[in-house]
């Protein structure tokens, strides 16, 4: 077996290729990252026109939903930048290039997210990060050592449960023909991860509290930073939550690899 | 004509070999028409109407609204970018075809694959599980048709990016771009009237608005002015006759470089 | 022991009856009718060290299933295998360690990577000293001229270019076994030339033991002094190549493309050529493949220049292949007792 530290040492060796490889094409990475800010600015749009008909979603003013907003740009950079192309898995085990990484000595899940490295998506990371600090001033969050260690500790969570959604429903895809339709809902579904959970009912706020938990990737965790008072007990446990939920999907991929076939005879 | 219509059959069957697909799409819908339902909902905790808009209004126009998304989204941008990439598109050209309506036709027949099992099944969801009742008048008649307007007005979008692979490496950036642009300028996301009267003036006047706004207003206020209808099909008529003949010379002078340059 | 020892190996699987047509597909939407098909059906055979085996069948027999289950992607349905005494499924890792794998249309180089980089990439991958690193690629240089390469990137490398770094690739870690899945399909004549010679070297040189698999006789004609035949999962021959090479060197497939092809026309091939060299001579005229003719000779009995001038003279032709003869063809002669 191989250490965790070999297997950092090998990331960064192929992804230091990988970059310089796709740098080459300049172009394409220069319209995609702009299309990515554009992206990221015109979903904040649609945001503040809601909120320029109404004053206030379910007691949350524009400037904390737009913090809720950027805590959720930052915890969804990782998946973006690292784990993006878990959208074409269906695409290589459809074609049966998938194949390939059984063959290596390498843990697989390692070998096929290392294939990728989304530059672009380091355009949302700062575009989140730049309005979570003016927001944050805005708002007067008190920021202390603990508040900020509280921030990063978070902001990890979030990534993973992120993540873990992303993977799982690209999971489907060794089991079932065409899994878009589990991504397409996966994809649908983050775009609701920066509303307040308390505009839900019941049967809605605990799905998204407990099975499909897309209010661990900004909703609960921001409510440290901008409510400290109102903070539910639940949302300590979002660390748990990001590393129970990304063991699950290590759990279902490892499943879905072994049951898988592959193409031809 | 009829060659073109045994792509769209073939195609549309290609739908039905996926088992899964069609009903993973409906659930997935169904949560999403949730979502919209509360997050509206909390909206409107305050009026009854906003921005001339009731509340059943919006959720009906947000909720056929996802529906036409998943109608429309026949990944033609990538398929083309794909066959030119890979070079296929050659093959295509020394066929007795025209590439761009065999396109066109191919995904014809997904987009009547997904009205049937998607379109059809959330129209009914909505009325009886969300209890909203779905307004008959004129606009009703002719949304089928502006539907199909839309179609190829959004075709010719994908389409175009699809040819942009004669240029750049990749087209995953400008399809994202793309898909987020038609999605936030045509009211896809939210209802036109919602959004500051100088912008809507403006964004009245680009085409995006004729692949969602056009059809979803056709479907939640269906009793206007036939006159306002009328106006609003020729609109999207233009637009797609404009586009599609863009997108054809486009595609002519994009092919006649890769005939001097090679490929 | 052997190195590769399989015992009445097995895989199953269950695939879904589809129905025709429109209706049909409908149908299936709601369909639960599976069936079972049996890909490797009691397969056995022991591969010792060094060695270089041809195994081989038609499209559908069961190869790439087989081999799966002795890389240690698929797990046995039934029976046995042992690899260095390991059950290859039981640890993928360990087993990926000792071997290498070639896909013949698919590469597993970096596709947007200088080659050197992959070589590189691979030489952390497997752990591979600088040593033994540089040791391979000097002879794999010497091989194949690979420093002429070094600096392109894979996706601008020819089929035949991207084989010779995807069969030298496969290499660098000195495994002890090395799957070829048809390392020459697509490729022409010079270049399948070069890769068989290189192939050849490559098992000399580290004594490798290598599994091959092929559509293409002539590999295995070069390459392997045994060959083990499939066929619907199920192995239909296992022995010294030279014996099947004496069945089905001297067949060759003439193909040929006839103007104003009917109905009659296979007919009128078949009496002419049974007028021309009597009944007996085995040959054998049939269409597999729209607007061509086959027509199967043995030269050992009929020369191949009288056929196609015959054919030539009495029909009119527009275009002429020859071909060595098709798996599916020598599999049909074993079941005719062939090699009984």
């Amino acid at each position: 077996m191989r250490s965790i530290g070999e297997y950092i040492r090998l990331y960064f060796i192929i992804e230091a290729q990988y970059i310089k490889a796709r740098l080459q094409y300049r172009v394409d990475f220069i319209i995609s990252s702009i299309g990515m800010f554009f992206s990221s600015l015109i979903t904040l749009g649609v945001f503040w026109v809601i909120f320029d008909t109404v004053p206030d979603l379910a007691g949350w003013s524009l400037m904390e939903m737009a913090f809720i907003y950027a805590f959720y740009m930052i915890a969804i950079s990782p998946m973006q930048i690292i784990f993006d192309h878990f959208w074409q898995l269906r695409f290589n085990l459809q074609q049966g290039n998938f194949l390939k990484y059984y063959f290596r000595p390498l843990n697989m899940m390692f070998y096929y997210t290392s294939e990728m490295f989304d530059l672009k998506g380091l355009t949302q990371l700062f575009v989140g990060t730049a309005l979570l600090i003016y927001t944050a001033s805005q708002l007067h969050v008190a920021w202390t050592f603990g508040r900020v260690g509280l921030l990063f500790i978070t902001l990890f969570s979030a990534a993973l449960v992120q993540i873990s959604i992303v993977v799982l429903a690209a999971c489907a895809a060794f089991w079932v023909l065409d899994s878009y339709p589990v991504l397409g809902l996966a994809w649908r579904l983050r775009e609701f991860a920066p509303y307040p959970m308390s505009i839900f009912d019941g049967a809605f706020r605990f799905t998204f509290t407990y099975v499909l938990p897309i209010g661990f990737i900004a909703f609960y965790p921001s409510q440290i930073f901008l409510r400290p008072e109102e903070v539910s007990h639940l949302t300590y446990f979002s660390p748990v939550i990001g590393i129970g939920l990304f063991a699950l999907t290590y759990w279902v991929w490892t499943k879905g690899v072994n049951s898988y076939t592959g193409t031809g005879s | 004509m009829r060659k073109y219509l045994a792509f769209t059959r073939g195609s549309f069957m290609v739908g039905l070999v996926y088992r899964f697909g069609p009903l993973l799409s409906l659930i997935g819908n169904f949560i999403y028409l949730g979502v919209a339902y509360y997050l509206w909902h909390s909206i409107y905790k305050n009026s009854d109407t906003l921005r001339s808009m009731t509340f059943n209004e919006t959720f009906l126009y947000v909720a056929i609204g996802s529906a036409v998304f998943i109608l429309l989204k026949t990944y033609v941008d990538w398929e083309v970018s794909y066959e030119i990439r890979e070079g296929i598109i050659s093959t295509y050209m020394t066929k007795p075809l025209d590439y761009q309506t065999y396109i066109l036709f191919t995904s014809l027949g997904q987009t009547l694959m997904s009205l049937m099992v998607i379109t059809i099944p959330t129209l009914l969801i909505i009325t009886l599980v969300f209890k909203v009742a779905i307004p008959l008048g004129m606009g009703t008649l002719l949304f089928p048709l502006s539907l199909l307007l839309a179609f190829v007005i959004s075709f010719c979008f994908d389409y175009f990016i699809g040819i942009l692979a004669f240029y750049t490496e990749s087209v995953w950036g400008l399809s994202t771009t793309k898909e987020i642009i038609i999605l936030a300028l045509s009211g896809a996301l939210i209802p036109l009237q919602f959004f500051p009267a100088k912008l809507q003036s403006i964004l009245l006047l680009l085409p995006f608005q004729t692949i969602y706004h056009t059809p979803l207003m056709m479907l939640t206020k269906p009793d206007q002015d036939p006159q306002i209808f009328v106006s609003m099909l020729i609109v999207q008529v233009v637009w797609a006759v404009v586009l599609y003949a863009l997108t054809r010379l486009f595609f002519e002078q994009a092919v006649k470089v890769l005939r001097i340059a090679g490929g | 022991m052997s190195l590769i020892h399989v015992n009445n190996l097995a895989k199953h699987f269950k695939v879904l009856n589809r129905r025709e047509g429109l209706g049909g597909a409908f149908r299936d939407l709601f369909s639960g009718d599976y069936r079972t098909v049996k890909a490797v059906d009691g397969i056995s055979f022991d591969i010792e060290a060094g060695e270089i085996v041809g195994y081989i069948g038609p499209n559908g027999a069961g190869k790439s299933t087989t081999i799966k289950m002795m890389t240690g992607i698929l797990k046995p349905s039934g029976g046995e295998i042992r690899i260095n005494d390991h059950v290859p499924f039981e640890n993928r890792i360990r087993q990926a360690q000792i071997m290498g794998v070639v896909f013949g249309q698919r590469t597993q180089l970096w596709w947007d990577l200088p080659v050197i980089e992959s070589f590189k990439i691979l030489k952390e991958i497997y752990k591979v000293s600088q040593k033994t690193f540089d040791e391979h690629m000097g002879m794999f240089n010497e091989l194949v001229g690979l420093k002429a390469l070094y600096s392109q990137q894979v996706r601008t490398l020819s089929l035949g270019q991207r084989m010779l770094c995807d069969i030298t690739a496969s290499f660098l870690h000195n495994p002890q076994i090395v799957f070829l899945d048809e390392p020459t399909i697509g490729l022409d004549i010079s270049i399948k030339a070069k890769i068989r010679t290189i192939i050849k070297e490559l098992n000399t040189a580290r004594k490798t033991t290598i599994i091959l698999t092929t559509h293409d006789l002539g590999d295995v004609e070069a390459l392997s002094h045994r060959v083990i035949i499939i066929d619907k999962g199920k192995k239909l021959y296992d022995g010294d190549t030279k014996k099947v090479n004496a069945l089905f060197g001297a067949y060759r497939t003439l193909k040929v493309q006839v103007n104003d092809f009917d109905e009659g026309t296979l007919d009128a091939l078949k009496n002419k050529l049974a007028e021309q060299f009597g009944a007996t001579n085995k040959i054998t005229v049939a269409q597999t493949e729209e607007f061509w003719t086959d027509i199967t000779i043995d030269q050992a009995l009929t020369p191949l220049s009288e056929v196609l001038n015959c054919v030539m003279t009495n029909f009119s032709i527009l275009d002429v292949r020859i071909v060595e003869i098709a798996m599916e063809d020598v599999v049909q002669r074993i079941y005719d007792g062939a090699l009984a």
